[in-house]
């Protein structure tokens, strides 16, 4: 660290005192930051003396970043020098570097934090074995700083708290006594119509021979995502609609769970509008993918189609339609009833889904799960005594903290008072078990203050266990990590850090990709993007699961592997399946089950940026949007976020069908200087991923003009190509590293950072080169910085210390 | 099923049949009740079938007798006004798909503008200018229900927006009303999200419990408190707030225990006649405790492809409609038409079922039931298939015949008038159709 600054001062014209600094500013800024003018609300003018570099530090940060990316001076004003713009960051970046050296280390406070909505489900589903998703129905987590795990936002709104007085007693008589008998419901689920063909459309030129004989991938398929609320028998009725040519063979409906083949029907229709088909099957309970495809959809069409396997039946009508109808007519009618296009040859290829009914549970599954009694009943004897136990055992594990024999006393009371109204031993169980669940401890994790007397004290090992668990699992800590802590080995390096890779390797590992990573990357959202169906027929729920599982599959290897965190700017790899890789033109991957697919050699390439998820998420629903996708990669992958839009300047009507394609029509709004010094920033990168369409698919062309993927950063660098941009973000890596750092860190403590949290960062961000930036290396290096290990004292503590 | 037959809906049974959220607006909307002189409260329904009518076996005899597909109101003929030579001109002159053209603009008389996409355009339907005028006096405003779909973007004829043939309320030209199809939902909304189903002494016992639960927490969390710095306290006061409303609520519970009339269905019944049949004791219910005065009900959606195995049609209903003149595909439409007239006769049945002042909730109401299209062949804007059942505002009964082609909004005019929404005129109206003498 000292040799590169040493480094620094060596090649570039020194600066040997802040005065040069404020000359610098004098000639370049203070023309509009000035009292009078005060642009951006800044004035420059009257930050004099030595201490302000330290007491104005926000700001003389911003001017370094801003001098630093070449937004300011603004286009159109004289450009100093860029030895002397390097010279004033270096110099700005030495002394921030200086100032937080010498800071009083201070790792901050977080209040109680109220679990979330995840680490609700996750904790229940590990004390009790109940995976029921309890709070689907409490209301919105509110999330702050980019995440909803932020303690200070975690209020609990009136609502929720009778949402957790049920829920407990749900999740709890679920365990014990099994799910609650639910009597049989349809719900309906409206197919979107994605393929529905004019009359006389006659297919030239389709492929008949190369195409997904699964259907899956096809239009003709329909996919919607459903929870089985618990195990039972469903019956799936699918309505069919749509038709098939004169006189096809019969098509061929069938029925898919999670991308497996679980029914198949046959139907000899070819006017399938209204045609129903159904099935009856048993079905664990969980969100499943359910899909209706048509298998070999073309095969069997009339020879004039040219494809396999043809039919033999007469491409004719077979009544006359004009005129009375003959016997012979009526007999055809009788026999084909609806299901055949008797008056005029049908030469459709439209056979689709009209909707699916799923009605259930039948024969549901009674009683508890084995895993839920054996989680619970950790005493084998319906006695008072082992009651007593079963509380004690499931209290340590509620509170994640040994608990003390009167709070045991406390919840056996409530056993007590079930079996005094004559209620079963399971029922006071049960009693006891609820009030534990609704009780702040379980609902909180709440640190105790000790009588520490610096603004860094160590939290105890058994908080620290609980910190661990809720940062990597979203969930509580297991009976090894309490054990680690009970026994006092927890701090100690080398077992900590095997505790996190132990803790990385397992499957709850997935809960960072999904809480952390989801919301960092705003994959999230994928689970609400509506993308337009008229413009994107090919959407549906099948490739936005499709879309999300490749991010979470992408990133679950770097967790679960240790992989490097790179990887995310650019990778030559990503993972896919048949859907996925069809609608990314990959060739050569079958099968509903992704695997990893070298993207070296093609357009689209890999890392974060070829993901169809973000790619989505990051535009409207009709069309890409260069500006949300810009402000996506400044944000996400540069930790340089643009600021809002300055009061009273509109916003450019990007859907107005205005003058010039729409990136003419953003440099026209660019040429007006109000707007220009950000979205010269802005838009670049989201030019350069013009090559991906509004739900992430490569083109060359939009609408009629040739994709323009070329840009020009306001430090000068300019690129052709997504590939090219992809170059200079991976030049960048140090301003990426330090974003992730201060999310993790974020994301780890449930609190925004402080100035006094900046040391922390830059430590984490320092030890990744040597550690190759494997994963584990930022994990750790999150779970060994000082804000994690301690906490500030309380505030009239610290005071009547000092 | 167990209505609440007293004359009047007293307090206890209001809160009773009313679940646990009902507060004070219900109550002052039952005052007028109570003291004699006010006007009662009136109440207005359509209920919707789609694909038209085989009109042959719709139409009454020359001797005034219900033909084939009447037939199943014929016990409440004196309930019931046969109306004739309505006709919906604004589907007549728009451009779009037949069957969204008609539905499109059944209640409002406005022409819907030709799209599939967001900009869908109608204009207000009668019932929405019935519900702005009570909406002070009731918990809900006006249920949209439907037993079919209820999806609202996208092409569903031709051409035109499914909002068009998926809803018969609009709020206002570019607000349809998505209908509610999950009877659940229905019930909360009107009741509120309690659970019934136990048995009453476990209920008490379990509340008992809860009870205790919450006073206890109550307890440790004031002596967990106090041990804690100042912002964790801030928490802990946030969350105590929160027990003392739970708390406040079930003793609530207790005082009043409320049984509201029917159980709380858990989804769509698998059955079509159970799931029509539930969505109309839902509006029963609503109508009874006066939750609502104002209705819609779409047996189907407009276009519906559904299939009628229950009663020998296992054929989907549209393409059957287009019969092209086959006397087996006409037979099973006719089928399908009478089957929809029972369920229908069930709900005036129920309705009248339902003491309410010296007469029944019937006396009160006005349902209209019918379709948009009369030949659902032809895709006919004419006479079309329609009857009312009630006599709120003094509707005698028997037979209305109307000059030809008369604007069906002369009818919705009519009805307004007979629930105590004053007005000349509405839409296309060309006067106001006689129902009282």
């Amino acid at each position: 660290m000292a040799f590169r600054i040493l480094l620094c001062i060596w090649v570039l014209p020194v600066i040997a005192a802040s005065s040069d600094v404020i000359a610098f500013v004098d000639k370049n800024c203070t023309g509009c930051h000035n009292a009078a003018v005060k642009n951006g609300d800044i004035d420059l003018k009257s930050l004099r003396g030595a201490r302000t570099f330290d007491a104005d530090r926000e700001v003389w940060e911003k001017v370094s970043e801003k001098l630093k990316t070449g937004q300011m001076p603004p286009p159109g004003f004289p450009k100093p020098a860029s030895d002397a713009v390097k010279s004033v960051t270096h110099w700005l970046e030495a002394e921030f570097a200086r100032q937080d050296r010498t800071a009083k280390p201070d790792a901050g406070r977080v209040s109680a934090r109220r679990l979330n909505r995840a680490e609700y489900n996750n904790t229940i589903r590990d004390l009790l074995g109940v995976d029921n998703n309890p709070a689907g129905d409490f209301p919105a987590d509110t999330a702050a700083f980019g995440f909803d795990n932020i303690s200070d936002a975690l209020t609990l709104p009136p609502a929720l708290m009778e949402k957790y007085v049920d829920a407990a007693e749900r999740a709890v008589r679920t365990a014990i006594f099994g799910p609650e008998k639910r009597k049989p419901a349809a719900i309906h689920y409206p197919a979107p119509v994605r393929i529905n063909d004019s009359r006389g459309t006659r297919y030239s030129g389709r492929d008949f021979f190369n195409y997904d004989f699964t259907g899956l991938s096809t239009p003709h398929s329909a996919h919607f995502i459903h929870r089985f609320p618990v195990d039972g028998v469903y019956i799936f009725r699918v309505v069919l609609n749509g038709h098939r040519p004169n006189q096809s063979s019969p098509a061929r409906p069938a029925l898919f769970i999670d991308g497996k083949q679980v029914h198949e029907w046959e139907i000899d229709a070819t006017d399938l509008e209204g045609q129903i088909v159904e099935a009856r099957m048993k079905v664990t309970a969980g969100e499943k993918l359910v899909s209706t495809s048509y298998l070999k959809t073309y095969h069997g069409l009339p020879p004039s189609y040219g494809g396999p396997e043809p039919s033999t039946r007469p491409e004719v009508a077979l009544i006359n339609a004009q005129g009375k109808l003959t016997e012979a007519d009526i007999e055809t009618l009788r026999k084909y009833g609806t299901r055949i296009k008797t008056d005029a040859v049908e030469t459709r290829i439209d056979n689709r889904f009209e909707s699916l009914d799923i009605g259930g549970p039948f024969e549901q599954t009674a009683g508890p799960s084995a895993e839920s009694v054996r989680r619970i009943f950790t005493c084998q004897e319906k006695t008072d005594g082992c009651a007593s136990r079963i509380i004690g055992v499931f209290l340590r594990r509620a509170f994640r903290r040994p608990v003390t024999a009167l709070e045991v006393d406390r919840y056996s009371g409530f056993y007590a008072m079930a079996r005094k109204h004559g209620d079963s031993f399971e029922e006071g169980v049960a009693i006891a078990l609820q009030a534990i669940l609704v009780s702040p401890q379980f609902l909180y994790r709440i640190e105790q203050d000790r009588a520490a007397t610096t603004p860094a004290a160590p939290i105890s090992d058994i908080e620290l266990a609980s910190r661990l668990s809720y940062f990597l699992w979203s969930s509580t800590p297991d009976e090894e990590l309490l054990r680690a802590a009970a026994n006092g080995t927890l701090r100690r390096p080398a077992p900590l850090e095997a505790q996190v890779k132990r803790m990385l390797r397992d499957p709850k590992a997935a809960a960072m990709v999904e809480n952390f990573a989801g919301q960092w990357l705003q994959f999230k959202n994928m689970d609400v993007v509506r993308p337009d169906q008229e413009k994107f027929p090919v959407f549906d729920d099948g490739l936005r699961l499709a879309m999300r599982r490749e991010t979470e599959h992408f990133l679950e290897h770097i967790v679960r592997n240790d992989g490097n965190v790179l990887d995310v700017l650019d990778a030559n790899y990503t993972f896919l399946n048949e859907r996925l890789a069809r609608f990314y033109g990959v060739a050569g991957v079958t099968g509903p089950e992704f695997r990893r697919v070298d993207m070296s050699g093609t357009n689209r390439g890999g890392g974060i940026l070829a993901h169809a998820s973000v790619l989505t998420v990051s535009s409207y629903s009709t069309r890409t949007s260069p500006v949300l996708r810009g402000k996506w990669v400044l944000e996400t992958l540069l930790n340089s976020p643009a600021p809002p839009p300055p009061p009273g300047v509109p916003p450019l009507e990007e859907t107005k069908a205005g003058k010039g394609t729409l990136r003419q029509q953003m440099e026209q709004h660019r040429s007006n200087p109000a707007c220009a010094s950000c979205h010269a920033r802005l838009d670049p990168p989201g030019f350069g991923l013009e090559n991906f369409d509004a739900i992430g698919a490569w083109r060359a062309k939009d609408g009629d003009n040739a994709v323009d993927a070329s840009g020009a950063l306001p430090d000068g660098r300019t690129f052709q190509s997504p590939a090219q941009l992809k170059e200079i973000l991976k030049s960048e890596k140090e301003a990426y590293l330090r974003g992730v750092a201060e999310r993790l860190l974020t994301y780890a403590l449930g609190r925004g950072l402080e100035r006094f949290d900046r040391p922390a960062v830059a430590r984490i961000v320092a030890a990744m080169p040597v550690a190759e930036y494997k994963f584990s290396a930022l994990v750790m290096g999150v779970v060994r910085s000082l804000p994690f290990q301690n906490r500030r004292a309380a505030d009239k503590m610290v005071a009547r210390a000092q | 099923m167990n209505f609440i037959t007293r004359k009047h809906v007293d307090r206890r049974t209001l809160l009773r049949g009313a679940g646990a959220i009902i507060g004070l607006p219900l109550l002052d909307a039952m005052r007028p009740a109570l003291a004699a002189p006010v006007a009662r409260a009136r109440r207005v329904s359509v209920v919707y079938v789609p694909n038209g009518i085989v009109m042959k076996d719709w139409k009454l005899g020359p001797d005034g007798t219900y033909a084939r597909i009447m037939k199943p109101l014929e016990p409440f003929k004196a309930d019931v006004t046969v109306l004739t030579n309505l006709a919906n001109h604004a589907a007549n002159k728009a451009k779009g798909g037949g069957h969204a053209k008609a539905t499109g603009s059944f209640l409002s008389g406005a022409a819907p503008k030709y799209t599939a996409g967001a900009d869908v355009r109608a204009g207000i339907t009668f019932d929405q200018v019935a519900a702005k005028q009570f909406a002070s006096q009731n918990r809900v405003s006006s249920l949209q229900l439907g037993c079919e779909d209820s999806r609202m973007v996208g092409n569903c004829d031709t051409g035109s927006s499914c909002a068009y043939t998926n809803t018969l309320s609009w709020k206002d030209a570019e607000s349809p009303l998505a209908v509610e199809t999950n009877p659940r939902s229905v019930f909360e909304r009107l009741f509120g999200a309690v659970d019934p189903s136990l048995p009453a002494d476990v209920r008490a016992r379990r509340a008992m419990y809860r009870r205790s639960i919450l006073d206890q927490t109550r307890e440790n969390t004031l002596k967990l408190t106090a041990t804690l710095g100042a912002e964790d306290r801030r928490k802990m006061d946030e969350y105590l707030t929160g027990l003392r409303e739970v708390e406040t609520r079930i003793a609530d519970a207790e005082k009043n225990p409320l049984i509201p009339p029917i159980e709380k269905p858990s989804g769509i019944p698998f059955d079509y006649t159970d799931y029509v049949r539930l969505m109309f004791d839902l509006q029963v219910i609503a109508f009874q405790a006066d939750l609502t005065r104002v209705s819609t009900m779409m047996l189907g959606r407009e276009g519906s492809v559904r299939t009628y195995p229950e009663i020998g049609v296992p054929d989907p209903h549209h393409p059957l409609t287009h019969h092209r003149g086959h006397p087996d595909f006409i037979e099973k439409v006719t089928k399908i038409n009478e089957y929809h007239v029972k369920l229908f006769a069930a709900f005036v049945e129920k309705m009248k079922s339902v003491k309410e002042d010296e007469g029944s909730l019937l006396d009160n109401s006005v349902l209209l039931y019918g379709c948009a299209l009369s030949d659902g062949n032809a895709h006919s804007n004419f006479d079309l298939p329609l009857v009312l059942a009630g006599h709120a505002g003094g509707i005698r009964g028997g037979v209305v015949h109307a000059a030809e082609k008369t604007p069906v909004a002369n009818l919705f005019v009519a009805m307004m008038n007979a629930i105590g929404v004053e007005t000349d005129s509405f839409a296309d109206s060309t006067g106001i159709l006689d129902l009282r003498s």
